[in-house]
């Protein structure tokens, strides 16, 4: 299954990104967003499944997704 | 000892919040918001379910859920915050604290405009000196949901859909209203400001500014929040935007237990007991030669008792109790315009303020001492 980072430039809507999305079934958790993908600060939510209804999720709350970035396959 | 100054701070505080204090200190040592490592995630964690509670019981969203020093300083971030922005009049109420009447005054020299409208028993006089009060270029409505000196209680409903039809921006002083009178964000009411450490039962050194949404405030601090640090420009989205700097996590972790501790008890039953233990210190004093106690028939009160007793400034009264072990807070109460208003400036008053912890055998003693106090010669 795909994992994918949805980078959040504040760590409060990151929490509440995860929390949308734990009680909807997804398995994520809150990081920082790794260097390499981002400049500065920000947090990013990792999650695995179908992203596309993950971020309809979001979007549906108020919380604007920065970048998505697939992360490619986890076992 | 007796505490009966829970208007100022409530003391005890339930076992939850102190034992949320270790706990944080043991297991949320990181800074929030800043670190990818566990601790500092955790920590972010922590403080985002104390967010999420507050949020749930002021009926706002986590992200409107902004931690202050105290509930001063959210008043401070919500007044001046909106008249940066807009500039224009204020209308506050005669029974103001401080922590409103001073940012106001100091906004005055600023070239702000400001009127005070006159809280009555009757609540439609109390709308219609609002109302009254209104120009055309008033951007902001301040009012206390409850005294912090009588414990008089203004119609806020009333003057919210008030602001709501004159789109006028409304921030509620909820000090002394918290954790007794249900509050919520929305219909009219666009800011609640309101102490961690008083009906919240959280520890001193919290303070919530809870807004619905609408209105963004200018912020009055600027520094790190953990996001867009290559921008010059402080976050405009909340709560980063008014919350920079490292947050109090020990502090707003135990809060969140303060929180559940209410939500466990409930708001109305807190507020019954108290009202139960304010009737009972009225009845038992109302008849004693030289005694005054502030209240007027038709007002509506939350737990708060203000009284004086002849021949005795309210500050002697309240050290001759603290030397029975009773303590008190006498005199003004950090709200001048309210006891010129109440006409009892410049010595002010005595308070009993109960907390959910008292009981009547307590207010049984304040009594005793109160009696025997006046007696002597």
């Amino acid at each position: 299954m795909a994992t994918y980072l949805i980078t959040i430039a504040s760590i409060t809507l990151a929490n509440k990104a995860c929390d949308i999305l734990k009680s909807n079934g997804y398995a994520c958790a809150v990081e920082k967003t790794p260097k390499n993908y981002a400049s500065g600060c920000g947090y990013s939510v990792r999650l695995k499944g179908n992203i596309e209804y993950a971020v309809s999720l979001l979007e549906s709350a108020g919380i604007t997704p920065g970048s998505i970035i697939n992360t490619g396959n986890s076992e | 000892m007796i505490n009966f100054d829970n208007a100022a701070t409530t003391f005890p505080k339930p076992e939850t919040v102190n034992a949320a204090v270790s706990e944080a200190m043991e297991r949320y040592g990181g800074n929030p918001g800043r670190s990818g490592h566990r601790l500092s995630v955790d920590t972010a964690e922590a403080v985002y379910i104390s967010r999420k509670k507050v949020a749930s019981f002021f009926g706002a969203e986590p992200e409107n859920v902004v931690f202050t020093l105290n509930c001063t300083e959210a008043l401070n971030f919500a007044i001046k915050g909106i008249m940066n922005r807009y500039g224009g009049h204020i209308v506050i109420s005669d029974y103001e604290h401080n922590s409103v009447v001073r940012p106001v005054f100091s906004l005055s020299k600023k070239g702000v405009n400001y009127s005070v409208a006159h809280i009555y028993p009757d609540d439609n006089m109390t709308v219609n000196s609002f109302n009254n009060a209104i120009r055309p270029d008033t951007r902001l409505i301040v009012c206390t949901a409850a005294s912090n000196v009588t414990g008089q209680i203004p119609p806020i409903e009333k003057i919210a859909e008030l602001c709501r039809r004159r789109n006028i921006c409304f921030i509620v002083d909820a000090a002394q209203a918290a954790g007794v009178i249900p509050l919520k964000v929305g219909n009219g009411i666009n800011f609640i400001c309101a102490p961690g450490h008083k009906g919240l039962y959280g520890p001193s050194g919290t303070g919530l500014l809870i807004s619905d949404g609408k209105y963004r405030l200018i912020p009055l601090i600027e520094g790190g929040t953990g996001s867009l640090s290559m921008v010059f420009e402080q976050p405009s989205f909340m709560p980063d935007s008014l919350e920079s700097g490292t947050v109090n996590v020990v502090g707003i972790h135990a809060l969140g237990k303060g929180i559940d501790f209410i939500s466990s008890k409930g708001t109305e039953n807190i507020r019954k007991h108290e009202e139960m233990l304010c009737d009972r210190f009225i009845n038992g004093i109302s008849h004693t030669e030289g005694i005054r106690i502030y209240r007027e028939n038709g007002g509506n009160y939350a737990p708060i008792v203000s009284f004086n007793a002849e021949g005795f400034t309210p500050n002697e009264l309240a050290s001759l109790l603290s030397n029975d072990g009773i303590y008190l807070r006498g005199g003004l109460h950090c709200s001048g315009m309210a006891h010129t208003a109440l006409g009892t400036a410049p010595n002010g008053t005595i308070r009993f303020a109960p907390s959910v912890f008292n009981n009547h055998n307590q207010v049984d003693e304040l009594i005793y001492s109160l009696k025997k106090i006046l007696k002597k010669p």
